[in-house]
């Protein structure tokens, strides 16, 4: 079903639903469709105030008895039979035109969005094999718990080794005294401990940001720099770039690859044309290049209607073999020129951000693979043939938003550890883990320093002992904050034991008389 | 659902307390999760409304541990 959608003011609405069922003259042309018996009208261009139930759409012809919208230039009769407020966000809908809607929407025709399928997953922890789940089982039963992962190999054990009843107690009871021993010590700082193991590898790494040849030339940040950028949670990387998989039914196949690939890399305009101003006579005239067009895989005839949805100025398009000409009905300089700065940038293909696309085959998995420069992970996921479950990008904060705060934490450990791998570089995956928990920890992705995790320090004299100190005490008198001394900072500050190690345990000693 | 997210489950408000007394944490100490995440959406979808607050389950494939269990408070925004 479609829907007619436009933009309106809050008296018209008033006035509509007051005196509806009547008819209501527009001043757009719209082409009548048989499907359309919805209507929905905006006035701020960001949520429907209204919905209205239609029965007819004619062009107008001088009715009487009609409301109108302006009092000239009306073009569409429509015949509103029902009508009632609503709140609903125009994000639910889609203009079927393609495209997005416009967010000063004068009017569209749109159809509603279907909603996300939500499937359920099989918990993974019934996935398990019924040995180890018995011994999860048994090791609960005493009130004991074990990693997944080791009570897998103790199940493996039992059954290679033929391992049963009290010997098998019997090594429970030392595997969890063994993994009891390897754990972190209370008070232990974990914090610097991570910072010294992932900083020490880190004096080894190429300090000028290396561009790798991953992928033929495709221009990947790696190394040190790519190693601070990810602990900044920069907004956007130096590099964004994302790695398509197909869907199963079309990873195999080249020409899909390749038809995906061009149809996601954005081009502008200009890139396939020459603009030209003519401010005398007031127009502009596009010269489509046609050896251009063809690298890019575009049709004349695919432009065409993208242009017409230039809503902003009131032009009249012609065209001609390879030229078209857009010329203004009210000649203006400035006009001319604003819709010359428009042009430029004019989107007439792909998605948003994604500047070059490359198809690859991997020889291993024996599939075809997209490497992007620029990077759309909503608008990539959305599209036919790509593999949901698996495409990704390098864009962290990108992932958040798209995926979720847990997400983004995997992402951070999965780039950090290529990152160092990258270089030859191993380091204990749990400190790379420690440092995404803290930047996740919040719910959203947070840079570790002043601007992240080290400024939002409970402390005013850990907060002072860091960076700007005069302006943190300055407040901290000001609103009257009151430290504790928890942290490691403020204990040195003021000379007492740090509570870390022995010094975080509040003993001592009284030798009897 | 995409490999890099992992199980999101809501918990239950009785056995909230059960988990909280295990961890020997308060709900403000959890990690957080915002109500506007867009797991925390979907998972709406099936569970109804969750107000902040709530408990999260997240069901991790785990690196070190086979699965890990860790969970997030529900926060406003």
């Amino acid at each position: 079903m479609t829907i007619l959608a436009w933009k309106d003011t809050l008296k018209k609405v008033k006035e509509l639903i007051d005196k509806a069922p009547t008819g209501y003259v527009l001043d757009y042309e719209v082409q009548p469709e048989k499907s359309m018996k919805e209507a929905l009208i905006t006035v701020t261009g960001k949520t429907f105030v209204a919905k209205a139930k239609i029965s007819k759409v004619t062009p107008y012809e001088g009715e009487k008895n009609v409301l109108k919208k302006k009092k000239d230039k009306l073009k569409t009769l429509v015949m509103i039979e029902k009508i009632e407020e609503i709140q609903d966000d125009i994000v639910n809908y889609e203009e079927v035109s393609g495209g997005s809607i416009d967010k000063i929407l004068s009017f569209a025709v749109l159809a509603k969005k279907e909603e996300a399928k939500i499937e359920q997953r099989e918990p993974m922890e019934s996935k398990l094999s019924s040995d180890v789940k018995s011994v999860l089982r048994q090791l609960e039963k005493d009130g004991e718990s074990l990693p997944v992962k080791i009570a897998e190999r103790l199940a493996e054990a039992k059954k290679q080794y033929k391992i049963d009843g009290k010997d098998f107690d019997k090594l429970l009871k030392a595997t969890i005294e063994k993994y009891r021993e390897t754990g972190v010590d209370p008070y232990e700082a974990v914090g610097i401990v991570g910072a010294q193991s992932i900083g020490e590898p880190g004096t080894q790494m190429t300090m000028r940001t290396f561009h790798f040849a991953g992928v033929a030339e495709m221009d990947v940040t790696l190394g040190l720099p790519r190693l601070i950028e990810i602990v900044d949670a920069r907004k956007t990387p130096s590099t964004p770039s994302m790695t398509i998989f197909m869907s199963e039914k079309a990873r195999g196949d080249e020409d899909r690859a390749v038809a995906l690939a061009r149809s996601i890399e954005s081009t502008t305009l200009l890139d396939v044309a020459d603009i030209e101003v003519n401010t005398t006579e007031s127009y502009v005239l596009i010269m489509l290049d046609k050896q251009k067009m063809i690298e890019r895989g575009l049709k004349r005839e695919e432009i065409l209607p993208k242009l017409k949805k230039i809503r902003m100025q009131k032009t009249t398009i012609t065209e001609e073999e390879n030229e078209i000409k857009l010329s203004l009905d009210e000649p203006s300089f400035k006009k001319i020129y604003q819709l010359y700065e428009n042009l430029k940038t004019f989107q007439v293909k792909g998605l948003d951000g994604i500047k070059r696309a490359i198809v690859k085959f991997d020889q291993k998995a024996k599939e075809w693979i997209i490497y992007t420069q620029g990077s759309n992970l909503a608008g990539v996921l959305e599209l036919k043939d790509v593999d949901f479950a698996r495409t990704k990008t390098n864009d962290i904060i990108e992932i958040s938003q798209v995926l979720g705060v847990e997400a983004a934490r995997e992402a951070i450990i999965e780039e950090s550890t290529s990152t160092l791998h990258n270089a030859g570089l191993n380091t204990d995956i749990r400190h790379l883990m420690l440092v995404a928990d803290m930047m996740t920890f919040s719910g959203v992705v947070e840079a570790i320093g002043r601007h992240g995790i080290s400024g939002k320090k409970a402390s005013v004299l850990a907060r002072a002992a860091f960076e700007i100190t005069s302006k943190h005490l300055l407040n901290a008198g000001l609103i009257g904050e009151v430290d504790r001394l928890n942290g490691v900072a403020e204990n040195i500050i003021v000379g007492q034991p740090i509570t870390l190690g022995t010094g975080a345990v509040k003993l001592s000693y009284r030798r009897e008389e | 659902m995409h490999e890099m997210v992992p199980e999101h489950w809501l918990v239950s408000v009785k056995e909230e307390e059960k988990i909280l007394k295990s961890l020997g944490v308060t709900k403000g100490q959890l990690p957080k999760i915002r109500k506007s995440d867009p797991v925390v959406k979907a998972l709406e979808k099936v569970e109804g409304e969750i107000s902040p607050g709530r408990i999260i389950e997240i069901v991790r494939k785990s690196r070190t541990r086979g699965i890990a269990k860790i969970y997030r408070t529900v926060i406003g925004e």
